[in-house]
C-alpha cells in the first residue's frame, strides 16, 4: 500500500517507516506537522495516512483536525490516528461525518504488528477502526436502566469487538468460536438493544457506536 | 491578587438636584438644633468632667459617659453623612479592651481609642459651623418662598400712613424707590417677586455648599481615621492571602512533584529496567534456545505496553491532554466515562475556555473527588455540577455515599485544600457521617482576557469541532 506518515516524533516515525517498509508497504511521504499532512495527502491520494494526533503547531489536536479538512476536501479518506492518549470524545470527532475509512489507535498498538497491518487494511478497505480502550470507555458508561445488562458476558465480548470495527469472522476467530456461533450473539445482541440487522459491517459498527455513545 | 477598594469612591450615581436639594436642606437644616444640642451636651459634659476631675473617682465615669454620647452622636452623624457625599456609609471600628482587660482598664478603653476624641472635637466644633451653614441655609429658603409667594401676602403688610408704603425699607426709602420705580402694588410685588427668584436660582448651590461645608468637616473627623485604618487593614489582608497563597502553590507543588517522582520511580522506571533485563537474556537465549527468546521478547513486550499504559497515567495526572486541547467540559465528560460509578455531569454547554490555572484547579478537583468517590464513599451514583456564576467558577461534586470524609483523613483532599488556595480559591467539604457528602471548589476570576492568556493558545484557534 502507499502510505502517507504524519507524526512529528523522529524516533517513532523512522521506526514506523523502517516497519512499514518491511511489511512491503511504500512511504509516499513524511510530513510533521498539520498544514503539510493537508497539502501531501490531498494531492499524493495515499491509500491511507497514518496520523499522529498531537502535532506543530498548535501540539494539540492538530492531527485530528488535519484529518478533518482532508475528509472535508476529500469524502472518505483512509485516515488511521495514533495517540498517546485516546478519548471518547475525539472518537465521536472522527466518526461524525459516517463514511468509515477511519481509524483511531493507541500508539503502542503498532508493537503487535499483525494487529496494526490488520488495522491499516480495513481502514484502507473503507472499515472503522476503534482502539479497545476507547470501547472500554463507551461500555463503561453506565445508566440508571442499562441495556447492556441483559447481556450474557459473551455478548459483550461479541459487542465490544463490533465496536472495535471487527468482521464476523475476526471476531470468530479472536473468541475462538464459529462464525455460526457469532452470528447467533450478534442477531441475539441487535434483538436486545432494538437496534435493526445490518450485513454491512461498517454501518454495524456506526449502529453500535451510535447506541453507545446516546 | 485582589485589587484594594478604594473606601473614597462615590458609588451613588449623580441624583437629581431636586431630590440633593432636598437632601441637603434637611442635612443642614436638621444639623442646626442637633449640633447645638450636641455642642452643649458635650460641653456640659467636659466641664461636669473638670469639676468633678479632683474627686477623681467622679470625673472619670463623666468623662468615659461624655466620650461614649460623642460616639452616639458620631455614629447619627455617620449615618446623616451618606446620602450627601453621595457615598455609602463608613462602618468605624472602634477598638474594645482587651479580653483580658481588668474593669478598669476597660473603663479607660476610650482614653486610648483616638477616634473617641475626634468625636468630641467634632461635638464641640459642629456648632458653630452649623450656626453660619444652618442660618445660611434658612435664610435662603425664607427668601425664596416668601419672595415667590410675595403677591399672595401683600396685602398682610400694613400699610401705615406714617411710614412710607411697603414692607421692605432700606434706609427709610421703600425697596421699590430704591430701584427706581414708582410705589405701586405691581412694583412693589415684581421687585420682591424678583428677589426671590434670584435667591431661588442659587437656592441649590448655596445649600449644597453649605451642606458639602458641614459635611466635610464631619467626614474628615469622623472618618478620616477610619478610612486610614480600612486601608492599612486592607492592603494588610490582601498581603497575608497573597503570602498564603504562595505558600499553598509552594506547597502543593512539592507534593506533586514528590508524588510524581515516586510514581515514576514504582511505575515506568522499574518496568523499563525489567525490559532491559528481558531483552538482555533474549540475547543470550537467541543462540541456544530461539523459542524461549521469543518468549522472554513477548514478555518484554507485554512490560513495554504495561510501561506506557502507567506513564499515561502519569501524564493525565499532570496536565490531561484532553483538558489542554478541548477544555473543562470534554475533560470532565472523559472523566465521568471513566467512573466506576455512575456520574450525572451538569456543565453548561457554552462553558468558554478559561485560565489554565482555573481549568486545572477545577478538574483536579473533580478528578480526586471522585477518585475518593470511588474508593471511599461506598456510594451508587455520583454528580458533577459546573457553574459560572459572576466572576468565579464553582464546582460541586456531590455521591449518595456513606460521609465521614475529611480533609484531614489522608482522602487526598488535604491537597486539595492546598490547590485551591493556591489558585486564589477557597474548598468546602461537607460529609456527615451517613453521608451525602459534597465538595464544593470555587476559584476567582477564571475567564481568561487576553492579557492573561499565557497557555490559552488553545482557546483561540478551536472555532468548533470539526465537521
Amino acid at each position: 500500500m502507499r502510505i502517507l506518515l504524519a507524526d512529528d516524533a523522529v524516533l517513532l516515525r523512522e521506526g514506523l517507516v523502517r516497519l512499514l517498509t518491511e511489511q512491503g508497504h511504500e512511504v509516499v511521504a513524511v510530513v510533521g506537522d498539520g498544514p503539510s499532512l493537508v497539502s501531501s495527502a490531498l494531492s499524493l491520494r495515499p491509500d491511507v495516512s497514518i496520523v499522529d494526533i498531537r502535532m506543530p503547531p498548535t501540539h494539540t489536536d492538530e492531527g485530528l483536525r488535519a484529518a478533518a479538512t482532508i475528509r472535508q476536501a476529500w469524502p472518505g479518506a483512509p485516515i488511521l490516528l495514533l495517540s498517546q492518549y485516546v478519548e471518547v470524545s475525539y472518537a465521536d470527532d472522527l466518526l461524525a461525518d459516517r463514511r468509515g475509512a477511519v481509524g483511531y489507535l493507541l500508539k503502542d498498538r503498532v508493537a503487535d504488528i499483525a494487529e496494526f497491518s490488520d488495522a491499516l487494511h480495513r481502514v484502507a478497505a473503507g472499515g472503522t477502526v476503534l482502539d479497545p480502550e476507547v470501547v472500554a470507555q463507551l461500555l463503561v458508561r453506565r445508566r440508571v436502566r442499562d441495556p447492556l445488562a441483559a447481556l450474557t458476558p459473551r455478548e459483550r465480548e461479541v459487542l465490544a469487538l463490533m465496536a472495535e470495527g471487527r468482521s464476523n469472522t475476526a471476531i470468530a476467530r479472536t473468541l475462538v468460536i464459529t462464525e455460526g456461533a457469532v452470528e447467533k450473539h450478534v442477531a441475539n445482541i441487535f434483538a436486545k438493544l432494538s437496534l435493526p440487522p445490518d450485513e454491512d459491517t461498517n454501518r454495524r459498527v456506526l449502529a453500535v457506536l451510535t447506541f453507545l455513545r446516546s | 491578587m485582589t485589587p484594594i477598594a478604594d473606601p473614597t469612591v462615590a458609588v451613588a450615581p449623580r441624583r437629581r438636584w431636586l431630590v440633593q436639594l432636598g437632601v441637603d436642606s434637611a442635612y443642614v437644616l436638621v444639623g442646626l438644633p442637633l449640633g447645638g444640642i450636641a455642642g452643649l451636651l458635650i460641653l456640659a459634659g467636659l466641664t461636669g468632667a473638670a469639676i468633678l476631675m479632683p474627686l477623681l473617682l467622679l470625673g472619670v465615669p463623666v468623662l468615659v459617659g461624655t466620650a461614649y454620647l460623642a460616639r452616639g452622636l458620631a455614629e447619627a452623624e455617620r449615618a446623616r453623612l451618606a446620602p450627601v457625599l453621595r457615598r455609602p456609609r463608613v462602618g468605624v471600628y472602634y477598638r474594645p479592651a482587651p479580653p483580658d482587660a481588668k474593669a478598669l482598664r476597660r473603663l479607660l478603653t476610650p482614653f486610648t481609642e483616638v477616634q473617641y476624641w475626634l468625636d468630641i472635637l467634632h461635638a464641640m466644633v459642629r456648632g458653630p459651623v452649623s450656626l453660619v451653614t444652618g442660618g445660611t441655609v434658612l435664610t435662603w429658603w425664607l427668601v425664596t418662598l416668601g419672595g415667590l409667594t410675595y403677591a399672595l401676602w401683600e396685602w398682610a403688610v400694613p400699610l401705615d400712613p406714617a411710614d412710607p408704603p411697603g414692607l421692605i425699607v432700606v434706609n427709610n426709602v421703600p425697596l421699590v424707590e430704591v430701584f427706581g420705580l414708582p410705589n405701586t402694588f405691581a412694583n412693589r410685588v415684581l421687585v420682591v417677586t424678583a428677589i426671590g427668584a434670584a435667591f431661588a436660582v442659587t437656592l441649590p448651590f448655596v445649600v449644597r455648599l453649605c451642606a458639602l461645608l458641614e459635611a466635610w468637616l464631619a467626614h474628615g473627623l469622623l472618618n478620616g481615621v477610619a478610612g486610614l485604618r480600612d486601608q492599612v487593614a486592607l492592603l494588610a489582608r490582601d498581603r497575608d492571602a497573597a503570602q498564603a497563597q504562595t505558600a499553598a502553590a509552594v506547597s502543593a507543588e512539592a507534593t506533586a512533584l514528590r508524588r510524581l517522582e515516586r510514581d515514576i520511580h514504582d511505575g515506568p522506571q522499574q518496568r523499563l529496567v525489567r525490559i532491559a533485563v528481558d531483552l538482555g537474556r533474549a540475547r543470550q537465549q537467541l543462540a541456544s534456545d530461539p523459542e524461549a527468546a521469543t518468549r522472554t521478547v513477548d514478555e518484554a513486550l507485554a512490560q513495554t505496553r504495561e510501561a506506557l499504559d502507567e506513564l499515561r497515567t502519569l501524564s493525565r495526572g499532570i496536565a490531561p491532554p484532553i483538558l489542554t486541547d478541548r477544555g473543562l467540559a470534554a475533560a470532565v465528560a472523559a472523566l465521568a466515562a471513566r467512573a466506576t460509578v455512575p456520574i450525572d455531569v451538569d456543565i453548561p454547554a457554552d462553558l468558554p475556555r478559561l485560565t489554565p490555572v482555573a481549568e486545572q484547579t477545577a478538574y483536579f478537583t473533580i478528578a480526586e473527588a471522585l477518585t475518593n468517590v470511588a474508593k471511599h464513599s461506598g456510594a451508587t451514583r455520583a454528580a458533577v455540577v459546573v457553574s459560572l456564576p459572576d466572576d468565579r467558577l464553582v464546582a460541586t461534586v456531590t455521591d449518595d455515599g456513606r460521609g465521614g470524609a475529611h480533609v484531614a483523613k489522608g482522602h487526598g483532599l488535604a491537597g486539595l485544600t492546598d490547590r485551591l488556595q493556591a489558585a486564589g480559591g477557597e474548598l468546602w467539604i461537607s460529609s456527615p457521617p451517613g453521608g451525602p457528602t459534597s465538595v464544593r471548589a470555587e476559584i476567582p476570576h477564571p475567564l481568561a482576557d487576553g492579557t492573561d492568556r499565557e497557555g490559552g493558545a488553545a482557546a483561540t484557534h478551536r472555532p468548533g469541532p470539526p465537521a
